[in-house]
């Protein structure tokens, strides 16, 4: 079968060995740098602040109370629930104002509270025809899940001492251990499952995580693919390369090492991040007293997930680094690079605030159509999956949306570079762009 | 067995950078590749070596299409050329070499040598930086033809340089024809294709004007000049006398004259000796190539290398 030569590489040279000699050229020059070393050390200095922000926030917060409303079948159930509940927990956590029960009229209402703010979490109980008590703690944002976890103590005492109220002289029903259903009232809860308390907090910090640093990996190491085009051109090298090599291998190669120098300095950040998690609970017992406790922030952190993030790792700098990679070849000066990756920076910023928005729980129908534009996915697709859950044929949607257009982008991308490459001494603008573009 | 450039045209919008260009490069030559900046030798260099693509016209090397012969059969050296600052020498060298698909042994030993005859071994570890402008022209051409490309092309590799350097370059120009290598550069310095080149082709505005054996292409405009000293008189006042003869350099030794087409050399010895001169030197040579591109072109090469006449640059 005879083949079709390709415009831009009618040689039909093959990728490699040539995009391998470019990526190790491209690693090295990166990886050897003092401003990366400078940089990952910055950068995971930062990760570990992050990771242990919620010890900080709980410190900040150590003095407020949590407000929670109690609803119950029977005004007498209402009534021990809250005494029982503010003198066990009044007695065991933070002192006597840490905790403030009080009456709601229904769970509907005391639900609304919680939504609108006026409290922190909502105690709905109720008792089965055969006793059994089962309670539904409806937690606010600000509840975390050692405090969730109080609660369920709290729960057991009042389960006991109503046990041994209805026993008298002949006896009574057998014991039985109350149920704990909770529930996020607020946050993120997608298709209506409730997601427990201490894996709510626990995804909501793996998100930030998560989220601050795919961002820094598609905005800076992008940037890095551009401005090492532009170096390229403004020492005038360029010339040498692009007659010894064809722009797909450069292209491909340049992507391949900024991005194995990036993954490099992504192990850098994240080792020291997940030592701070996996330390959260120690540090938290030191800096908080002993009853502190943050609960396990790696309950989020599944193999799962790790897979989804590497994947939109990636796909998602793939995708950006073409896209920087062809706006580089169009400015021959570094200070004009700027100028033509600002919009770009923008998309991805875009993409940051809806994440964002996702980790909150807002959004709504935004959130998840924006879950699978090919430029925002790796931001919201992967908060998604973060702190929700996400039907199976949302993430292959997505995934098969982002692996099209980095496949369309790369065909694209090496068309523009092959002809930006030699434009020396043009101000970048929408011109010369479009001039770029129609004569590829 | 040559290089084959036929009916090349390129437009860059409304610009016609090359027009129906059309010559041929034997193999195994140095050739000169003249013109003034604009004529479109770099867009040429630049379609033969592949990083251009030429809207009509066809290239082949021994009569192979270019583009379907692999790069490490060219090497270019182009103007606009430069070097990573912060890579060692050898590093770049054996990079540049394997991306041509040299092994790297290879590339390291002939890298090593190739310094060695420059006179330049610990340049190996220094970077590119550190080198003066002259000395990264070097780098920059082994750069481009430590792969042992078949053909060599070169966009002015002599500028800049100072007159050693110029030397320098100009044996390793030679040992590289001398290797079977052809070598195609520009420049603006017409003594050095005069005494390098075998061939030339002179173009301007994206066509040939005149191309060929550098002999031919001396002779084309039908001038004749001679070489004329006569013992005791430098101005040779005489000559004025004889229509179609002028002095274009004088000297206190020798003097050069131009010839119009018709105007035979031994008209002017045999004025001289009617004139009484003792004539020491009598020479009969062909115009420079200076003078053949002033005559066909309309304007010396290095025009834009010299200001306009006070008048006109004040209109």
């Amino acid at each position: 079968m005879r083949s079709i030569p390709d415009p831009v590489d009618p040689r039909n040279e093959p990728l490699f060995p040539n995009a391998l000699i470019v990526a190790r050229r491209e690693y090295g020059e990166k990886v050897g740098s003092r401003l990366f070393h400078l940089s990952t050390a910055l950068l995971a200095a930062l990760a570990v602040l992050l990771a242990f922000s919620p010890i900080m926030v709980r410190l900040v917060d150590s003095g407020s109370s949590t407000r929670i409303g109690v609803v119950a079948s029977d005004d007498a159930l209402a009534d021990r629930a809250i005494a029982i509940m503010s003198g066990v927990l009044g007695s065991t956590a933070g002192g006597a104002d840490a905790y403030v029960f009080t009456r709601a009229a229904t769970a509907d209402a005391a639900v609304g509270a919680v939504v609108d703010g006026s409290l922190d979490a909502a105690l709905v109980a109720q008792r089965a025809p055969n006793g059994r008590l089962s309670f539904t703690f409806h937690a606010g944002e600000g509840v975390g899940a050692d405090r969730t976890q109080l609660i369920g103590v709290g729960t057991l005492a009042v389960a006991i001492l109503d046990w041994t109220g209805s026993q008298d002289l002949s006896g009574g029903p057998e014991f039985q251990l109350p149920t704990l259903d909770v529930v996020a009232a607020t946050g993120p809860n997608a298709g209506g499952q409730p997601i427990g308390g201490a894996e709510y907090a626990s995804r909501r910090v793996v998100g930030i995580v998560f989220i601050v640093l795919i961002f820094i990996t598609v905005v800076i190491y992008g940037m890095w693919v551009a401005a090492g085009v532009v170096a390229e051109k403004s020492s005038r090298v360029m010339e040498l390369i692009v007659s010894a090599a064809s722009a797909r291998q450069l292209v491909i190669g340049k992507i391949l090492g900024i991005g194995a120098a990036g993954l490099t300095q992504f192990v850098g950040i994240l080792v020291p991040a997940l030592l701070a998690l996996a330390l959260q609970d120690r540090v938290a017992s030191f800096v908080l007293g002993s009853s502190e406790s943050l609960g396990a922030s790696f309950v989020a952190l599944s193999p799962g997930l790790l897979v989804a993030y590497l994947a939109f790792f990636v796909l998602g700098f793939a995708l950006y680094a073409l896209v920087y990679a062809a706006a580089g070849s169009l400015v021959a000066r570094p200070e004009d690079l700027q100028v033509i990756a600002l919009p770009l920076s923008l998309v991805a910023i875009g993409g940051y605030l809806i994440a964002i928005m996702a980790l909150s729980g807002g959004g709504g129908s935004i959130v998840r159509l924006a879950s699978f534009v090919p430029f925002w996915s790796p931001f919201v697709m992967l908060t998604r999956l973060t702190v929700s859950r996400v039907e199976p044929w949302e993430i292959a949607l997505a995934f098969g949306l982002l692996i099209a257009t980095v496949a369309a982008m790369t065909s694209f991308a090496v068309r523009v570079y092959a002809a930006g490459v030699l434009l020396y001494g043009q101000r970048p603008g929408l011109r010369s762009v479009i001039g770029v573009v129609r004569r590829i | 067995m040559s290089l084959m450039i036929d009916g090349l045209s390129k437009r860059f919008g409304s610009v016609a950078a090359l027009d129906d260009l059309t010559f041929e490069v034997p193999r195994g030559q140095i050739f000169g590749f003249l013109g003034a900046n604009g004529a479109g030798k770099t867009t040429t260099m630049r379609i033969v070596v592949g990083v251009l693509d030429a809207d009509a016209g066809r290239i082949t090397w021994n009569g192979a299409d270019h583009r379907s012969l692999p790069r490490r059969t060219w090497g270019y050296l182009p103007e606009e050329r430069g070097l990573y600052p912060r890579m060692k020498i050898l590093d770049q060298l054996v990079y540049f070499a394997g991306l041509y698909g040299m092994p790297r042994d290879e590339a390291i030993r002939e890298a090593r040598a190739w310094l060695a005859r420059f006179r330049v071994p610990e340049y190996a570890d220094r970077r590119a930086e550190e080198l003066s402008k002259g000395n990264q022209q070097k780098m920059q051409l082994l750069a481009a033809s430590l792969h042992g490309p078949d053909v060599m092309l070169m966009d002015e590799p002599f500028t800049g340089l100072d007159p050693v350097n110029v030397a320098l370059l100009r044996e390793a120009f030679l040992e590289l024809r001398d290797r079977g290598k052809t070598i195609i550069f520009s420049t603006h310095q017409m003594d050095t294709v005069e005494a390098m080149c075998e061939s030339v082709a002179i173009i301007d505005r994206g066509r040939v004007v005149v191309g060929g054996p550098i002999r031919e292409v001396r002779r084309a405009t039908g001038r004749r000049m001679i070489r004329l000293s006569v013992e005791g008189d430098h101005r040779l006042e005489w000559l004025a006398t004889i229509p179609g003869a002028r002095i274009i350099r004088p000297g206190i030794d020798r003097s050069e004259i131009e010839l119009d087409a018709g105007v035979e050399p031994e008209e002017i010895l045999a004025a001289a000796i009617a004139h009484g001169a003792r004539v020491n030197h009598f020479e009969i040579a062909d115009p420079s190539l200076e003078q053949v591109f002033l005559d066909l072109v309309g304007r010396p090469l290095d025009d834009e290398m010299t200001l306009a006449p006070a008048e006109e640059s004040a209109a």
